[in-house]
């Protein structure tokens, strides 16, 4: 909304420079946004105002906030006060509920015409356009007092009479800017006898506007509901400054006044003679009348405002005192224009935005309780702190993603619910076109960012996200869904070292398994199992599922061929995705010490050839079991694929770790309890040791 | 006897004349080295077990009593001399041998560390992690919840009836099955309200939505952080200590900060809070022109705020004639953006890596 400057010095006196009346507005919560010179001796200033505000939107609601700031007198614009004739008229019909108040005023034998420079240079300071006299002037008023109004062609309303009523369904009006539409019966319409001739309080209809060989004007100044001007504006996706005005709320009161001043204005620039004045006011309702304890500003603003500058705001304002000054409770009259203040809370902070803010103190609450993080919360910043220093950046998704990824990915565990239609949440409508499915998974994101990054040029890429996922509950309407936090991974790409050029190797499905591991040592979660499982999204042979325990946890491995395909990944990708609330869920590790061994240990690395069926954790197992005297430990050495090595096969090396707490071992007495061990894979796995 | 000495003198001159016009200067390491060898032979062929000198140590126990200390003495002396002069040598190349090794092996120490290569926290979680910090050490507790919400909780409880402009807007997102993705962390004080009672200091950090086309300055997931404080006898003033005191711990002593007036459906009296610009320190003018971050104004915008208006309160259960509080709100996305000079919100979740690693 536009004000000038100069046209605002018309309505009240001020000594402040447009600068210094911005900067004061601003602080009185009506926040100019900028100011420009207009002209040659004026200035605009650009306000940004909040939705409750809809008296400033005129030079007059400014001009009352200026009152309020200086104490200086609003002057008067209108000289004529005609008050218009209250007997029963047949000009005006209101039928409907959402008009409370309309008046109709006829000016006859008008010469249509352009407006005068002067009225021409105002309307485009406020930036708006000049069309004709009449025109202008509704327009001009408008922006003076804050009152939409609309000038009909009397002679071109059939019956020359106005009826306010809903349109029928599928009534149709063209209006002003030339786009027929079509109406509906929870619309407001301004007819005559036999149609619509305006969309109340939106636009006028092109047939019954005002034309060169307009000669008697109906001039419409009224009053609609808010939220009927609103639904009406939305339905018919139909803006203006009239609408915008009205669904805020205009000051009921300020008809009679804004009529008055556009019809002298009309009367002096385009001729014409005032011949008719009808008010027709069904819904005049009593005022707001809003308590104010004038403690209370003091309990809630902690500034000491004393009783008599609250009256003198208050006042200055437009609020009536009613009653007694003394009492207890003040209790003030809400003037018409005020659509924003019904409890005792708005009036604090009208006395304290003109007091002003900055006279409000600094002081800290007193002190209530310990603070407190989220549960889990020093768990999962050492999550991330581990992940980052292995090298994965922490990734923020969407929440919302394209449905295309459905069915592609394998969900966690005991999150959806398989037995509803609709598993998942989904969208009305998403301003990024197909992303209406809150994501079941945070893997497409995490792939959609692998993608965009090797777009750039990056193909060394690590990240982590720790996020929500989304499943329905019930099918039940209006039931919340299921948020799950999920935490997941995604690699691709070489083994990199800081500031070097060049990887040291490629990623691996170990990298992103070590990873894993790393994570839940975070956690200070117990050991986990790793195992072999097929996985949807997984390629067959490098997908594992984690579980605790008997919990299945989630999937790692590597992404499955048809996926990659379909991104178009032309290295591995590794990905993983486990359930963070679960795993936060599970019991911590205690940590206890563990006395320090006495005696030394004796090793024996021994290679195996093992069939690729079988895996090193099953034969840790199998050995394990059988709980050798002197075996303490088993530990993977290395596997080695390839020459030598027959394709079904692998070389698995196995370290063993002899070791007594009572003395320190004899050569022999190991190489015979390892020697059993190795007869015992021989035996039960057929396995068997290599270079012997 | 004394002969049998004077050879094996000889002898060591003999063997040492290799030695003599040794120019160290012109030997490479490898002949240094053979020199050391040569030279520790040469110890052992003198002085060893199977030198003359133990032959002739041995023999003295055959001599005449009389003449053994004066011989044994002997002995000592010349061994001690054959030492002294092949040690010289040895101490003389060995200190050169070091020299040249220590020239051989010397590094670029310019050359990268070994280290594998790190990753970095989102910028967002970085910011989180130190506001939270902050009201905790404050004593706020942080709360959140449900990122999809029911119209209840979006609006309703917060003062936002039906038909309200704030509640029309086009941009909020609905799901299919009538909820709404929370268009504020404001949910959150009803929540957390209905759960831990008053008084109350929570702060709730977390994500919303807004169907918003993206642009450099919109997007339509980021994240707020709430912050509640209910109790008896709270106001505003409380409000602009508490906002100016997190900024002062997170921006540095100096920063001031303003409240203008505003509107907010769910506090009463309501507020925009500015800070004073942390790069120009609320000049508007860095390094001698206008300042980027707060356009030159000294002053930024972050966030709005109010005392908690009395319909809240009273949709949970809190009598606003016992209790008064204050909320405040703002958007980590655009206060991360500042922080970091970001001109452009969506490289936020573009998650390129080259983005990412820029913050720690």
């Amino acid at each position: 909304m536009n004000i000038s400057y100069n046209w605002l010095k018309e309505l009240i006196d001020f000594d402040f420079s447009a600068q210094e009346l911005a900067e004061k507005l601003t602080n009185a919560g009506v926040a100019v946004d900028s100011v420009e010179p207009f002209g040659e001796d004026d200035y605009v200033l650009t306000f940004d105002l909040t939705s409750n505000r809809s008296d400033c939107l005129s030079h007059l609601g400014i001009a009352r906030e200026v009152r309020a700031l200086t104490g200086n007198h609003l002057k008067s614009l209108v000289n004529t006060e005609r008050i218009p004739s209250d007997k029963p008229s047949d000009l005006v019909r209101i039928e409907a509920s959402d008009c409370y108040r309309f008046t109709a005023r006829i000016i006859k034998g008008v010469k249509v015409g352009s407006s005068p420079d002067w009225l021409v240079r105002k309307l485009e300071a406020v930036g708006e356009r000049s069309i004709n006299n009449i025109a202008d002037i509704t327009n001009y008023v408008m922006h003076e007092l804050g009152q939409p109004m609309h000038a009909f062609d009397l002679d071109r309303l059939e019956g020359s009479r106005i009826i306010v009523r809903r349109a029928r369904k599928g009534e149709k009006i063209k209006t002003l800017d030339g786009v027929e539409r079509t109406l509906d019966d929870t619309m407001l319409a301004i007819c005559d006898v036999c149609k619509p001739v305006a969309i109340a309080g939106i636009m006028g209809g092109e047939e019954s506007g005002i034309c060169e060989e307009t000669t008697n004007v109906l001039l419409e100044v009224a009053y609609f509901d808010k939220n009927s001007i609103r639904q009406t504006s939305r339905r018919l996706k139909l803006s203006t400054q009239a609408s915008y005005r009205f669904e805020r709320g205009v000051d009921i009161e300020n008809l009679i006044q804004a009529s008055n001043r556009a019809t002298e204005l009309i009367c002096e620039i385009a001729g014409g003679v005032d011949v008719e004045f009808v008010d027709i006011y069904p819904a005049r309702s009593s005022r707001v009348t809003v308590e104010l304890r004038p403690d209370r500003v003091r309990e809630l603003t902690g500034v000491n405002v004393e009783r008599e500058e609250i009256l003198r705001i208050l006042s200055l304002l437009g609020f009536i005192l009613q009653g007694d000054f003394s009492s207890d409770k003040l209790s003030f009259e809400v003037p018409s224009w005020r659509h924003d203040i019904s409890i005792e809370e708005d009036l604090i902070e009208e006395v304290i935005r003109i007091v002003g803010y900055d006279s409000i103190s600094e002081e800290l609450a007193p002190s209530f309780g310990a603070g407190e993080y989220q549960p889990n919360e020093a768990r999962k910043r050492n999550l991330r702190k581990v992940l980052t220093d292995l090298g994965f950046s922490e990734a923020i998704c969407y929440s919302f993603i394209d449905i295309s990824h459905d069915e592609q990915f394998e969900l966690a565990s005991n999150f959806v619910n398989e037995g509803l239609d609709e598993k998942f949440i989904t969208l009305k409508d998403s301003i990024i076109e197909g992303a209406v499915r809150m994501r079941p998974t945070l893997l497409p994101g995490l792939l959609d960012s692998i993608r965009r990054n090797f777009n750039y040029g990056q193909r060394n890429v690590r990240l982590f996200e720790i996020g929500r996922a989304f499943a329905a509950l019930s099918k039940e309407h209006g039931a919340f869904p299921v948020e799950r936090e999920l935490f997941a991974i995604a690699m691709t790409g070489g083994y990199m070292l800081q500031n070097k050029a060049l990887p040291i190797r490629e990623l691996d499905f170990y990298d992103a398994k070590g990873a894993l591991e790393a994570a839940f040592d975070a956690l200070n979660l117990p050991e986990p199992s790793f195992k072999p499982e097929n996985v949807r999204h997984l390629r067959t042979g490098q997908s594992a599922a984690i579980y605790f325990g008997d919990r299945r946890v989630g999937t790692l491995g590597r992404l499955s061929d048809s996926i990659a395909q379909k991104y178009k990944f032309r290295q591995p990708v590794f990905v993983a995705e486990v359930d963070l609330e679960l795993l936060l869920s599970l019991e911590e590790e205690k940590v206890f010490y563990k006395k320090l061994p006495s005696f030394p240990s004796i090793v024996r690395d021994v290679a195996f050839l093992v069939s690729k069926n079988l895996s090193f954790a099953e034969i840790r197992r199998a050995i394990k079991e059988q709980e050798f005297p002197l075996l303490s430990r088993i530990e993977f050495v290395e596997v080695y694929e390839g020459r030598e090595i027959p394709e079904d096969m692998r070389s698995l090396t196995i370290r063993l770790e002899y070791r007594s707490e009572e003395r320190t071992l004899k050569e022999e007495e190991v190489e015979a309890v390892n020697e059993a061990v190795i007869e015992f894979l021989k035996a039960s796995f057929g396995v068997v040791k290599r270079f012997s | 006897m004394k002969e049998q000495i004077q050879r094996i003198k000889d002898e060591l001159r003999e063997a040492l004349s290799s030695f003599d016009n040794l120019d160290l200067r012109e030997l490479k390491l490898v002949e240094v080295e053979a020199n050391l060898r040569k030279l520790r032979d040469l110890k052992i062929r003198f002085t060893g077990k199977k030198s003359p000198i133990s032959e002739a140590k041995r023999q003295i126990g055959a001599l005449p009593a009389e003449q053994r200390a004066s011989f044994g003495k002997l002995i000592q002396e010349t061994e001690s001399e054959i030492l002294n002069s092949i040690e010289h040598l040895e101490r003389e190349l060995a200190s050169y041998a070091l020299d040249l090794k220590t020239r051989v092996e010397s590094l670029d120490v310019t050359i990268p560390g070994f280290r594998p290569e790190s990753g970095s926290l989102h910028p967002i979680t970085l910011l989180r992690q130190r506001i939270e910090d902050i009201f905790v050490s404050m004593g706020y507790a942080v709360e959140d919840d449900r990122e999809i919400e029911n119209d209840y909780y979006n609006f309703d409880a917060l003062n936002i009836p039906e038909g309200h402009p704030a509640r029309e807007a086009e941009d909020t997102f609905y799901t299919t099955n009538g909820l709404a993705l929370r268009s504020q962390t404001s949910t959150v004080q009803i929540r957390a309200m209905e759960r831990r009672g008053v008084p109350i200091r929570i702060i709730a950090p977390g994500k919303v939505y807004r169907n918003d086309t993206p642009d450099p300055t919109h997007i339509p997931m980021f994240h707020q952080v709430e912050g509640l404080c209910v109790d008896r006898g709270i106001t505003m003033a409380h409000l602009k200590g508490t906002v100016a005191e997190w900024l002062r711990r997170l921006f540095g002593k100096g920063t001031k900060i303003r409240m203008r007036p505003s509107y907010f459906p769910f506090t009463e009296p309501s507020a925009e809070f500015d800070f004073s610009c942390f790069k120009c320190s609320g000049t508007g003018v860095f390094e001698g022109e206008k300042c980027r971050p707060c356009k030159g104004t000294g002053w930024i915008e972050l966030g709005g705020c109010g005392m908690v208006h009395p319909n809240v309160l009273r949709n949970c259960g809190v009598d606003p004639q016992v209790f008064s509080g204050f909320a405040f709100g703002f958007g980590l996305e655009r206060m991360c953006a500042m922080l970091y000079s970001i001109d452009d919100i969506r490289l936020m979740y573009e998650n390129d890596v080259r983005f990412l690693k820029q913050f720690r």
